[in-house]
C-alpha cells in the first residue's frame, strides 16, 4: 500500500463545512444585524486580521475556526483577497467578552406594566445576535464599541414600539477571565 | 520526560519552550537587542498592549503566557510592517501551532499532577517542534 509521510506543515487544517457555507453566505450578505460579527482590520501593508464572533463557534477547534473562515473568504471573495489575511480568528460572544473585546452591553430591564412581555424581549434579542451560550434563559447582548450599541438599541425600539425605557446601555470593565479553551483536556491515570 | 511516563512535564517543557522561542522571535524582529533583559513593564506588558490594539483576542488571566497570544503577536506585528510578512501559508502554520499548544499548555501546567495522554504529548510536541525548525525564519 502507498505509505505517505506528512510533516505537521503539509497537514492543512480541515475547514467546517457547514459552518463555512453558512459564513460564505453572510459574507455576501453584509447583515446589520446578528450574529456572526465580522471585524476586518486593515494594516498600512494591505494584511487584513480577521475576527469572526459566532457562538456557533463553540466546541469548535480553533485551528479549525481559523481554517473556516480562511476557506469562506476564499469562496466569497478570491484567493488574492484570502492570502491578504494574515490573521483569522473565530470566538463565540462569551470569548471575545472574556478577552475584553466586547465591554457594551444592552440590559432589558423590563418591569410590570411594560407594554412588552420578556418573551417579546428575549426573541427580539435573539434576533439582534444576543448570546444564550452563558444561559439560555438570559440573551445577553453585547457590542464592541457603543455606537454598536446604540444602533442596536434603536432597532430594539423599532421591532418593540413602546420599549425605548426597558433598554439599557451598559459599559463594563474588562474582564480578566481565561476564554475559550476548554480545561485541559488530560485526564487523571490511575 | 515523555519516555519515563512524565507526559505532563514533557508538555510544560515543551510548551515553555514555545513561549520564550515566540517571544525571542517577537522582540528580535521589533529590534531589542539579544542580550537585553525583558523585564514585565517595559516590555511583555507594552507588547500585550500592542496586540490587542492590533485586533488580538488577548485575555487578561495569564497573559503574559499566552502561547496563542504571542504567535498571534508575531504574525500580525510582521503583517503590519512592510517587508516583514509572513507568507499566507507559513503564517497559518505559526498561527496553528499557537492554537495547538495552548490547548493543552499553561504555565500553571507544573503545578499538576495528572498524566496527559500520550497523543497529547505528541500533539504538542509536533507544533514545538515545527516552531523550533523554522526558527530562523520566525
Amino acid at each position: 500500500m502507498p505509505r505517505k509521510k506528512l510533516s505537521n506543515e503539509d497537514q492543512p487544517s480541515k475547514a467546517n463545512c457547514d459552518l463555512a457555507e453558512t459564513l460564505v453566505k453572510e459574507l455576501k450578505r453584509d447583515n446589520e444585524w446578528g450574529q456572526p460579527t465580522i471585524y476586518e482590520q486593515q494594516y498600512v501593508t494591505g494584511k487584513l486580521s480577521v475576527i469572526v464572533i459566532w457562538d456557533a463557534w463553540d466546541h469548535v477547534p480553533l485551528e479549525e475556526r481559523t481554517a473556516t473562515i480562511l476557506h469562506a473568504y476564499e469562496v466569497a471573495e478570491d484567493i488574492e483577497y484570502r492570502n491578504r489575511i494574515a490573521l483569522a480568528n473565530g470566538l463565540t460572544v462569551p470569548e471575545a467578552h472574556a478577552a475584553g473585546m466586547l465591554n457594551y452591553r444592552i440590559i432589558p430591564a423590563v418591569r410590570a406594566g411594560d407594554p412588552v412581555t420578556e418573551e417579546q424581549v428575549r426573541a427580539v434579542m435573539c434576533v439582534q445576535g444576543a448570546s444564550t451560550l452563558l444561559d439560555p434563559n438570559h440573551p445577553q447582548l453585547r457590542f464592541r464599541s457603543k455606537e454598536d450599541a446604540e444602533a442596536c438599541r434603536r432597532r430594539l425600539i423599532e421591532r418593540l414600539p413602546g420599549s425605548d425605557a426597558i433598554w439599557l446601555i451598559d459599559r463594563e470593565s474588562q474582564r480578566a477571565d481565561s476564554f475559550g479553551l476548554q480545561e485541559m483536556a488530560m485526564t487523571a491515570e490511575p | 520526560m515523555a519516555i519515563a511516563g512524565q507526559r505532563t512535564g514533557a508538555i510544560y517543557l515543551w510548551g515553555y519552550a514555545a513561549e520564550m522561542l515566540l517571544k525571542a522571535a517577537y522582540f528580535t524582529f521589533i529590534g531589542v537587542p539579544k542580550l537585553r533583559s525583558l523585564t514585565f513593564p517595559q516590555d511583555i506588558q507594552p507588547a500585550i498592549a500592542r496586540g490587542r490594539v492590533l485586533g488580538i483576542a488577548w485575555p487578561a488571566q495569564g497573559a503574559g503566557h499566552n502561547v496563542r497570544a504571542w504567535a498571534e503577536l508575531l504574525v500580525i506585528v510582521r503583517a503590519a510592517t512592510p517587508g516583514g510578512a509572513f507568507s499566507a501559508r507559513f503564517g497559518v502554520q505559526v498561527q496553528r501551532c499557537g492554537q495547538r499548544i495552548s490547548e493543552l499548555w499553561r504555565e500553571t501546567l507544573r503545578y499538576h499532577k495528572n498524566v496527559a495522554y500520550e497523543h497529547e504529548v505528541d500533539h504538542v510536541r509536533g507544533a514545538v517542534s515545527w516552531l523550533l525548525s523554522h526558527e530562523q525564519s520566525l
